[in-house]
């Protein structure tokens, strides 16, 4: 296992929003996760990301107990979380994004200069690694698709040394190629034995990538299903409860 | 679209903000073709060179202004810490220090309020032009207790040949100009800190989320305007050989106008060094022409002001029309 919660709980007030919550992912995994609104998916990942900490249970990552304070202190373990909002910067170019924080330098008299054609060498490698097209990587990410700021703020993440990669809704509000070229991002992250967390509405997006499906009803996991030996309609039922009322009839 | 093997870079002689320096050079073309034509003295190396010299403290002021509003905030304090470090090097100079004791002293005194300003701003949360306009009083006070209403006057103008000397055929100012702007530039264009004064002004969430120290940015930053403000002073001083009471009255509104007339957006993140020194060149060359022309100095700054409304309005409307802008 790359990465384990064990027991987790968190409450807000009187409000208990995670309770109990196992979850696991494995290397190389593409682990999506689905439940309706309300279900725990938003505050579950920001218990991943650093964002929250939980009131109770564990978390692992590579075998390790680890705590975070902060996003930073997940993304220094290898944990990196691409919001729908993405925080790239606009008005930066490819190179500037993705080495934003981590930058390339060649001293020059003890200056710790830039070092520009070493950062757009490796941004063009990333970039080819997921097959992400840009026009440049010179020109801003503000002038980019939505599919292309998803291929950049991912590169940013593997340069970023991260090995789970966890992705908010990142096919929500794409255009049809687009949602293909993300898809194949995802595919692209597995084969390079990265663990991917992929948080999902649509239903055929997730059976199309992932390897393993955990469903949250309020507040709970309350099942984890291999995709091959799954269906579309079985998962729908876990999410609404279907399955809940057919136990109760029989 | 390019293949991924592509790595030259793009066109990088275009700035994004190319348009704006083309255009403050097209208007300082036309403004110099109107006021030769008014007064024959106008285009006189003399002359010029006076406007240059006139224009020190702002272009170096409004070097470290335009790295201030590119990484999203801003500083009205500048002029009190002008008046201040001038206050300290006048009183240095007349207890009989040398000068290379009174010229790092004053350079320590406006680094450390510029870093005063970057630490309430940054560690205190509060909106900088508040904080800023805070210490704008703090420091004015500062100045009234130390002088009472009094000028220094009979100061050294041991460091007057960096303003009014010539190395051949250039004259000194420009020569310190050059070298501010060119420090600048390295800060700004060829060091980490530089990218990360542009991505805190892009999205100040986002430069925390990677690991970017934005606190220490932030008043490396203001520390750095400080510096140059410190710098200012040292020439103010051997420039006039007094400090006056209403020092550094309208720098900080001039050194804002100069840089936003300059192409480097309010809000941050987008910014030109050119631009800014553009902007001065047209400000302190409009002053000079009106002067020269007989026009009250008053028209001066409503001919700026408007330009700054119409500057900022276009931003606006661009940024309405941008959806992609993130």
């Amino acid at each position: 296992m790359v990465f384990r919660m064990s027991g987790i709980v968190k409450r807000f007030g009187g409000l208990v929003a995670l309770d109990d919550v196992n979850f696991e992912v494995s290397k190389g995994e593409v682990m999506a996760l689905v439940g309706d609104n309300g279900a725990g998916k938003s505050t579950l990942i920001k218990t991943m990301s650093g964002a929250h900490a939980p009131d109770g249970g564990t978390i692992e990552m590579e075998g390790r107990l680890v705590q975070f304070r902060s996003p930073q202190e997940a993304w220094a373990s290898g944990i990196a979380t691409i919001y729908q909002e993405l925080a790239l910067a606009g008005k930066m170019t490819v190179v500037d994004n993705i080495f934003l924080g981590r930058e390339i330098k060649k001293p020059v008299l003890g200056i710790p200069f830039l070092d520009r054609q070493a950062m757009r060498k490796r941004t063009a490698e990333l970039l080819d690694q997921l097959d992400v097209h840009v026009p440049s990587v010179d020109s801003w990410v503000e002038s980019m698709s939505g599919g292309q700021r998803q291929g950049i703020a991912i590169a940013r993440a593997l340069n970023m040394d991260a090995r789970l990669i966890i992705m908010d809704e990142p096919t929500a509000a794409l255009a049809v190629a687009e949602v293909r070229k993300v898809l194949e991002f995802i595919k692209r992250l597995r084969s390079e034995e990265k663990s991917v967390v992929l948080i999902s509405h649509n239903i055929q997006d997730v059976f199309e990538v992932s390897d393993r499906i955990s469903v949250m009803r309020h507040g709970r996991c309350i099942a984890v299903r291999e995709t091959a030996k799954t269906t579309p309609q079985e998962i729908i039922g876990l999410i609404t409860g279907a399955h809940e009322v057919r136990a109760a009839a029989s | 679209m390019a293949s991924m093997g592509d790595t030259r870079p793009a066109l990088r002689f275009v700035s994004p903000t190319a348009s704006r320096e083309l255009a403050l050079i097209a208007a300082i073309i036309i403004v110099s073709v109107i006021f030769a034509s008014a007064s024959p003295y106008f285009l006189t190396v003399n002359n010029l060179v006076q406007t240059m010299r006139a224009g020190l403290e702002l272009a170096i002021i409004s070097a470290g202004m335009t790295l201030v509003i590119i990484m999203g905030a801003i500083d009205v304090s500048v002029g009190g810490i002008l008046a201040v470090s001038a206050i300290v090097i006048g009183k240095a100079y007349q207890a009989g220090l040398p000068v290379y004791i009174v010229t790092p002293a004053g350079l320590m005194v406006g680094t450390a309020l510029g870093a005063f300003n970057g630490f309430i701003t940054a560690k205190l949360k509060v909106p900088p032009i508040i904080s800023t306009l805070g210490s704008m009083y703090i420091f004015s006070a500062i100045m009234f207790l130390v002088i009472g209403g009094a000028w220094i006057s009979g100061l050294p103008g041991t460091l007057s040949p960096l303003i009014n000397g010539w190395v051949g055929f250039v004259p000194a100012a420009a020569l310190v100009i050059g070298a501010v702007y060119l420090l600048a530039w390295v800060v700004l264009r060829k060091l980490s800190f530089g990218s990360h004064i542009y991505a805190i002004g892009c999205d100040e969430h986002s430069a925390r989320l990677v690991g970017i120290n934005v606190d220490r940015t932030k008043i490396m930053t203001y520390a750095l305007l400080g510096f140059l403000t410190g710098l200012a002073a040292l020439l103010y001083v051997a420039r006039l050989r007094n400090v006056e009471i209403n020092i550094g009255t309208t720098i900080a509104l001039e050194a804002i106008a100069a840089t936003i007339l300059g192409g480097t957006n309010i809000r941050g993140g987008v910014g030109s060094l050119l631009g800014t020194l553009l902007g001065v060149a047209f400000i302190r060359i409009m002053q000079n022409g009106l002067v020269l022309m007989g026009v009250s100095s008053l028209w001066e700054t409503v001919i700026i002001g408007s330009l700054l409304i119409v500057v900022l309005t276009g931003d606006a409307l661009r940024n309405r029309n941008n959806a992609r802008a993130i």
